[in-house]
Protein backbone atom coordinates (compact mmCIF):
# COMPACT_ATOMS: atom_id res chain seq x y z
CA UNK A 1 0.00 0.00 0.00
CA UNK A 2 1.22 3.38 -1.09
CA UNK A 3 2.76 5.51 2.14
CA UNK A 4 0.82 9.05 2.78
CA UNK A 5 2.79 12.10 2.06
CA UNK A 6 3.45 14.56 4.25
CA UNK A 7 1.61 17.17 1.87
CA UNK A 8 -1.41 14.42 1.87
CA UNK A 9 -1.00 13.89 5.66
CA UNK A 10 -1.51 17.97 5.93
CA UNK A 11 -4.25 18.34 3.78
CA UNK A 12 -6.01 15.66 5.48
CA UNK A 13 -5.54 16.97 8.77
CA UNK A 14 -6.16 20.49 8.37
CA UNK A 15 -7.84 21.29 5.05
CA UNK A 16 -11.19 20.99 5.91
CA UNK A 17 -10.99 24.02 9.19
CA UNK A 18 -9.18 25.86 6.66
CA UNK A 19 -11.75 25.89 3.76
CA UNK A 20 -14.03 27.10 6.39
CA UNK A 21 -12.17 29.98 7.62
CA UNK A 22 -11.20 30.91 4.48
CA UNK A 23 -14.58 30.83 3.22
CA UNK A 24 -15.96 33.02 5.61
CA UNK A 25 -13.42 35.26 5.36
CA UNK A 26 -13.18 35.72 1.68
CA UNK A 27 -16.86 34.93 1.17
CA UNK A 28 -15.92 33.61 -2.63
CA UNK A 29 -15.39 29.47 -3.17
CA UNK A 30 -12.83 29.95 -6.31
CA UNK A 31 -10.63 32.86 -4.16
CA UNK A 32 -10.81 30.07 -1.08
CA UNK A 33 -9.55 27.45 -3.50
CA UNK A 34 -7.16 29.41 -4.65
CA UNK A 35 -5.74 30.49 -1.29
CA UNK A 36 -5.58 26.66 -0.42
CA UNK A 37 -3.67 26.01 -3.29
CA UNK A 38 -1.39 28.24 -2.39
CA UNK A 39 -0.88 27.01 1.12
CA UNK A 40 -0.23 23.49 0.20
CA UNK A 41 1.91 24.72 -2.09
CA UNK A 42 4.36 26.73 0.06
CA UNK A 43 4.00 23.83 2.27
CA UNK A 44 5.23 21.29 -0.51
CA UNK A 45 7.98 23.59 -1.35
CA UNK A 46 9.41 24.72 1.96
CA UNK A 47 8.69 21.69 4.33
CA UNK A 48 10.99 23.40 7.04
CA UNK A 49 8.14 25.98 7.51
CA UNK A 50 6.72 23.37 10.05
CA UNK A 51 9.87 22.50 11.95
CA UNK A 52 9.31 23.24 14.98
CA UNK A 53 5.89 24.41 15.08
CA UNK A 54 4.10 22.87 17.74
CA UNK A 55 0.57 23.59 17.02
CA UNK A 56 -0.02 22.94 14.00
CA UNK A 57 -3.09 24.38 13.31
CA UNK A 58 -2.42 27.40 15.04
CA UNK A 59 0.23 28.41 12.25
CA UNK A 60 -1.91 27.20 9.45
CA UNK A 61 -4.80 28.89 10.70
CA UNK A 62 -1.94 32.10 10.96
CA UNK A 63 -0.39 31.21 7.37
CA UNK A 64 -4.01 31.08 5.59
CA UNK A 65 -5.22 34.61 7.46
CA UNK A 66 -2.24 35.98 5.85
CA UNK A 67 -2.73 34.96 2.97
CA UNK A 68 -6.02 35.98 2.81
CA UNK A 69 -5.50 39.49 4.15
CA UNK A 70 -2.75 40.04 1.16
CA UNK A 71 -5.33 38.59 -1.26
CA UNK A 72 -7.76 41.15 0.21
CA UNK A 73 -4.80 44.25 -0.17
CA UNK A 74 -4.30 43.37 -3.68
CA UNK A 75 -8.29 43.33 -4.67
CA UNK A 76 -8.64 46.29 -3.06
CA UNK A 77 -11.79 48.29 -1.28
CA UNK A 78 -13.42 47.90 -4.82
CA UNK A 79 -14.98 44.06 -4.55
CA UNK A 80 -15.90 44.84 -0.71
CA UNK A 81 -18.72 45.78 -1.54
CA UNK A 82 -19.77 42.63 -2.63
CA UNK A 83 -19.36 40.67 -0.60
CA UNK A 84 -22.52 41.25 1.17
CA UNK A 85 -25.03 40.31 -2.40
CA UNK A 86 -22.40 37.30 -2.61
CA UNK A 87 -22.83 36.21 1.09
CA UNK A 88 -26.16 33.97 0.83
CA UNK A 89 -24.03 32.14 -2.78
CA UNK A 90 -20.57 31.77 -0.77
CA UNK A 91 -21.85 30.83 2.50
CA UNK A 92 -19.45 29.22 4.62
CA UNK A 93 -22.70 26.88 6.68
CA UNK A 94 -23.59 23.59 5.25
CA UNK A 95 -27.09 23.75 2.98
CA UNK A 96 -29.92 22.46 4.80
CA UNK A 97 -33.52 21.59 4.10
CA UNK A 98 -35.78 22.83 6.69
CA UNK A 99 -36.89 25.77 5.71
CA UNK A 100 -36.33 27.84 8.92
CA UNK A 101 -32.98 26.74 9.48
CA UNK A 102 -32.08 27.63 6.36
CA UNK A 103 -33.53 31.11 6.69
CA UNK A 104 -31.40 31.54 9.49
CA UNK A 105 -27.88 30.19 8.62
CA UNK A 106 -28.70 32.78 5.41
CA UNK A 107 -29.26 35.19 8.18
CA UNK A 108 -26.42 34.43 9.68
CA UNK A 109 -24.12 33.82 6.65
CA UNK A 110 -24.88 38.00 5.98
CA UNK A 111 -24.75 39.25 9.52
CA UNK A 112 -21.09 37.71 9.41
CA UNK A 113 -20.42 39.13 6.06
CA UNK A 114 -20.99 42.24 7.87
CA UNK A 115 -18.55 42.37 10.21
CA UNK A 116 -15.42 43.88 9.92
CA UNK A 117 -12.68 41.39 8.56
CA UNK A 118 -10.46 41.02 12.13
CA UNK A 119 -13.88 40.48 14.13
CA UNK A 120 -14.71 37.96 11.61
CA UNK A 121 -12.24 36.12 11.63
CA UNK A 122 -12.22 36.23 15.70
CA UNK A 123 -15.79 35.50 15.83
CA UNK A 124 -14.95 31.92 13.60
CA UNK A 125 -12.37 30.88 15.11
CA UNK A 126 -14.09 30.60 18.88
CA UNK A 127 -17.35 29.64 17.97
CA UNK A 128 -16.73 26.94 15.03
CA UNK A 129 -12.62 26.05 15.92
CA UNK A 130 -13.47 26.66 19.69
CA UNK A 131 -10.11 27.95 20.18
CA UNK A 132 -9.43 30.02 23.39
CA UNK A 133 -8.61 33.41 22.91
CA UNK A 134 -4.67 32.56 23.69
CA UNK A 135 -4.93 30.35 21.14
CA UNK A 136 -6.67 32.95 18.63
CA UNK A 137 -4.31 35.46 19.57
CA UNK A 138 -1.50 32.94 18.69
CA UNK A 139 -3.14 32.11 15.34
CA UNK A 140 -4.03 35.91 14.20
CA UNK A 141 -0.54 37.16 15.78
CA UNK A 142 -3.05 39.70 18.51
CA UNK A 143 -2.91 40.63 22.04
CA UNK A 144 -5.54 38.12 23.98
CA UNK A 145 -7.30 41.28 25.28
CA UNK A 146 -7.61 42.41 21.48
CA UNK A 147 -8.96 39.07 20.37
CA UNK A 148 -11.56 38.72 23.35
CA UNK A 149 -12.58 42.43 22.25
CA UNK A 150 -12.92 41.32 19.00
CA UNK A 151 -15.16 38.54 19.93
CA UNK A 152 -17.25 40.77 22.53
CA UNK A 153 -17.87 43.67 19.56
CA UNK A 154 -18.25 40.37 17.14
CA UNK A 155 -20.87 38.88 19.11
CA UNK A 156 -23.12 41.79 19.91
CA UNK A 157 -23.38 42.77 16.53
CA UNK A 158 -24.54 39.35 15.78
CA UNK A 159 -27.18 39.51 18.33
CA UNK A 160 -28.56 42.38 17.43
CA UNK A 161 -28.54 41.42 13.72
CA UNK A 162 -30.16 38.40 14.47
CA UNK A 163 -32.11 38.84 18.10
CA UNK A 164 -35.75 38.84 16.38
CA UNK A 165 -35.06 35.71 14.43
CA UNK A 166 -33.55 34.08 17.48
CA UNK A 167 -36.22 34.83 19.75
CA UNK A 168 -39.06 33.69 17.45
CA UNK A 169 -37.36 30.24 17.00
CA UNK A 170 -36.64 29.94 20.96
CA UNK A 171 -40.40 30.47 21.00
CA UNK A 172 -40.98 27.98 17.93
CA UNK A 173 -38.47 25.30 20.25
CA UNK B 1 -20.31 39.04 32.36
CA UNK B 2 -22.07 37.31 29.67
CA UNK B 3 -25.62 37.22 30.09
CA UNK B 4 -27.79 34.15 29.29
CA UNK B 5 -29.13 35.56 25.85
CA UNK B 6 -25.74 35.71 24.67
CA UNK B 7 -24.47 32.48 25.84
CA UNK B 8 -28.00 30.91 24.34
CA UNK B 9 -26.92 32.61 20.53
CA UNK B 10 -23.62 31.56 21.32
CA UNK B 11 -24.42 27.57 21.50
CA UNK B 12 -27.17 28.13 18.60
CA UNK B 13 -24.44 29.73 16.02
CA UNK B 14 -21.53 27.07 17.23
CA UNK B 15 -23.99 24.13 16.36
CA UNK B 16 -24.22 25.15 13.12
CA UNK B 17 -22.47 23.12 10.50
CA UNK B 18 -19.96 24.55 8.60
CA UNK B 19 -19.77 23.55 4.70
CA UNK B 20 -17.83 20.69 3.82
CA UNK B 21 -14.75 21.23 1.36
CA UNK B 22 -15.27 19.85 -1.99
CA UNK B 23 -13.86 16.24 -2.17
CA UNK B 24 -12.22 17.20 -5.77
CA UNK B 25 -10.18 19.66 -4.48
CA UNK B 26 -7.64 17.32 -2.62
CA UNK B 27 -6.65 15.49 -5.76
CA UNK B 28 -6.03 19.11 -7.42
CA UNK B 29 -4.46 20.74 -4.73
CA UNK B 30 -2.40 17.95 -3.26
CA UNK B 31 -0.91 16.95 -6.82
CA UNK B 32 0.14 20.20 -7.47
CA UNK B 33 1.46 21.04 -4.31
CA UNK B 34 3.30 17.78 -4.30
CA UNK B 35 4.54 17.86 -7.62
CA UNK B 36 6.39 21.10 -6.31
CA UNK B 37 7.81 20.03 -3.46
CA UNK B 38 11.48 19.71 -3.11
CA UNK B 39 11.83 15.67 -2.53
CA UNK B 40 9.69 15.02 -5.74
CA UNK B 41 12.01 17.15 -7.82
CA UNK B 42 14.97 15.42 -6.62
CA UNK B 43 13.35 12.12 -6.92
CA UNK B 44 12.94 12.80 -10.59
CA UNK B 45 15.95 13.62 -11.03
CA UNK B 46 18.04 10.65 -9.04
CA UNK B 47 15.79 8.23 -11.46
CA UNK B 48 17.82 9.40 -14.69
CA UNK B 49 21.03 7.41 -15.95
CA UNK B 50 23.69 9.45 -14.14
CA UNK B 51 22.40 10.34 -10.18
CA UNK B 52 24.79 10.96 -8.69
CA UNK B 53 26.74 13.12 -11.39
CA UNK B 54 23.07 14.92 -11.27
CA UNK B 55 22.84 15.20 -7.81
CA UNK B 56 25.79 16.92 -7.61
CA UNK B 57 24.96 19.29 -10.16
CA UNK B 58 21.88 20.31 -8.61
CA UNK B 59 23.29 21.02 -5.30
CA UNK B 60 25.80 23.25 -7.04
CA UNK B 61 23.69 24.91 -9.19
CA UNK B 62 20.41 25.16 -7.30
CA UNK B 63 20.76 28.21 -5.78
CA UNK B 64 21.23 30.44 -8.81
CA UNK B 65 20.94 27.77 -12.20
CA UNK B 66 20.35 30.85 -14.65
CA UNK B 67 23.65 32.44 -13.73
CA UNK B 68 25.31 29.22 -13.63
CA UNK B 69 23.89 28.91 -17.10
CA UNK B 70 25.15 31.98 -18.47
CA UNK B 71 28.22 31.43 -17.09
CA UNK B 72 29.00 27.77 -18.80
CA UNK B 73 27.65 29.38 -22.07
CA UNK B 74 30.30 32.26 -22.16
CA UNK B 75 32.79 29.13 -21.09
CA UNK B 76 31.56 27.19 -23.95
CA UNK B 77 31.84 30.34 -26.15
CA UNK B 78 35.80 31.28 -24.96
CA UNK B 79 36.09 27.79 -25.89
CA UNK B 80 34.71 27.79 -29.46
CA UNK B 81 36.26 30.70 -30.07
CA UNK B 82 40.12 29.24 -29.01
CA UNK B 83 39.68 26.35 -31.18
CA UNK B 84 38.58 28.22 -34.18
CA UNK B 85 41.66 30.45 -33.95
CA UNK B 86 43.78 27.09 -33.26
CA UNK B 87 42.34 25.68 -36.55
CA UNK B 88 43.14 28.75 -39.19
CA UNK B 89 46.94 28.95 -37.55
CA UNK B 90 48.56 25.98 -39.55
CA UNK B 91 46.23 27.06 -42.60
CA UNK B 92 47.76 30.38 -42.70
CA UNK B 93 51.28 28.69 -41.88
CA UNK B 94 51.18 26.40 -45.02
CA UNK B 95 50.37 28.76 -46.89
CA UNK B 96 52.88 31.71 -46.27
CA UNK B 97 55.74 31.28 -49.08
CA UNK B 98 59.30 29.90 -47.88
CA UNK B 99 61.57 32.59 -46.52
CA UNK B 100 64.48 33.51 -49.35
CA UNK B 101 67.87 31.89 -48.99
CA UNK B 102 69.24 35.50 -47.90
CA UNK B 103 66.73 35.34 -45.45
CA UNK B 104 68.04 32.49 -43.98
CA UNK B 105 71.37 33.39 -44.14
CA UNK B 106 70.68 36.44 -42.34
CA UNK B 107 68.64 34.41 -39.59
CA UNK B 108 71.78 32.43 -38.98
CA UNK B 109 74.14 34.70 -39.13
CA UNK B 110 72.04 36.53 -36.16
CA UNK B 111 71.66 33.27 -34.25
CA UNK B 112 75.79 32.86 -34.28
CA UNK B 113 75.79 36.23 -32.93
CA UNK B 114 73.59 36.14 -30.20
CA UNK B 115 74.76 32.29 -29.67
CA UNK B 116 78.46 34.25 -29.52
CA UNK B 117 77.09 37.07 -27.38
CA UNK B 118 75.21 34.72 -24.84
CA UNK B 119 78.08 31.83 -25.08
CA UNK B 120 80.83 34.59 -24.88
CA UNK B 121 81.83 33.33 -21.17
CA UNK B 122 81.04 29.52 -21.41
CA UNK B 123 83.34 28.34 -24.77
CA UNK B 124 81.51 25.89 -26.74
CA UNK B 125 84.40 23.44 -27.37
CA UNK B 126 82.03 20.72 -28.85
CA UNK B 127 81.88 23.37 -31.84
CA UNK B 128 84.38 22.83 -34.57
CA UNK B 129 86.10 25.49 -36.15
CA UNK B 130 84.59 26.95 -38.86
CA UNK B 131 86.08 28.35 -42.43
CA UNK B 132 86.03 32.13 -42.76
CA UNK B 133 86.05 33.56 -46.59
CA UNK B 134 88.51 36.44 -46.31
CA UNK B 135 89.37 38.61 -49.22
CA UNK B 136 92.29 37.61 -50.96
CA UNK B 137 94.66 40.43 -49.96
CA UNK B 138 94.27 38.74 -46.31
CA UNK B 139 94.93 35.61 -47.34
CA UNK B 140 98.27 36.28 -49.00
CA UNK B 141 99.31 38.38 -45.59
CA UNK B 142 98.45 35.09 -43.94
CA UNK B 143 100.66 32.68 -46.28
CA UNK B 144 103.64 35.08 -46.11
CA UNK B 145 103.57 35.45 -41.90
Amino acid sequence: MRRETEIERLYDGHAQPLFAFLLNFTRDEADTRDLLQEIFIKLAREPELLAGVRDERAFLIRLAHNEAIDLMRRRGTRDRTKESFAAEANSPFAPVRDPDEKFFRDELAVALAELPEEQRAVVHLKLWEELTFEEIAAALDIPPNTAASRYRYGLDKLRDRLRPLHEEMKKAE
Amino acid sequence: MMNEETEQLERRLSRQPLRQIPAEWRAEIVGRASSLSPSVKARKIETGKMPVLLSICRDLLWPHPRAWAGLAAVWVLIFAVDFSMRDTSPVVAEKATPPSPEVIVELKQQQRMLAELIGSSQPRAAEPPKFLPLPRSERVEILMT
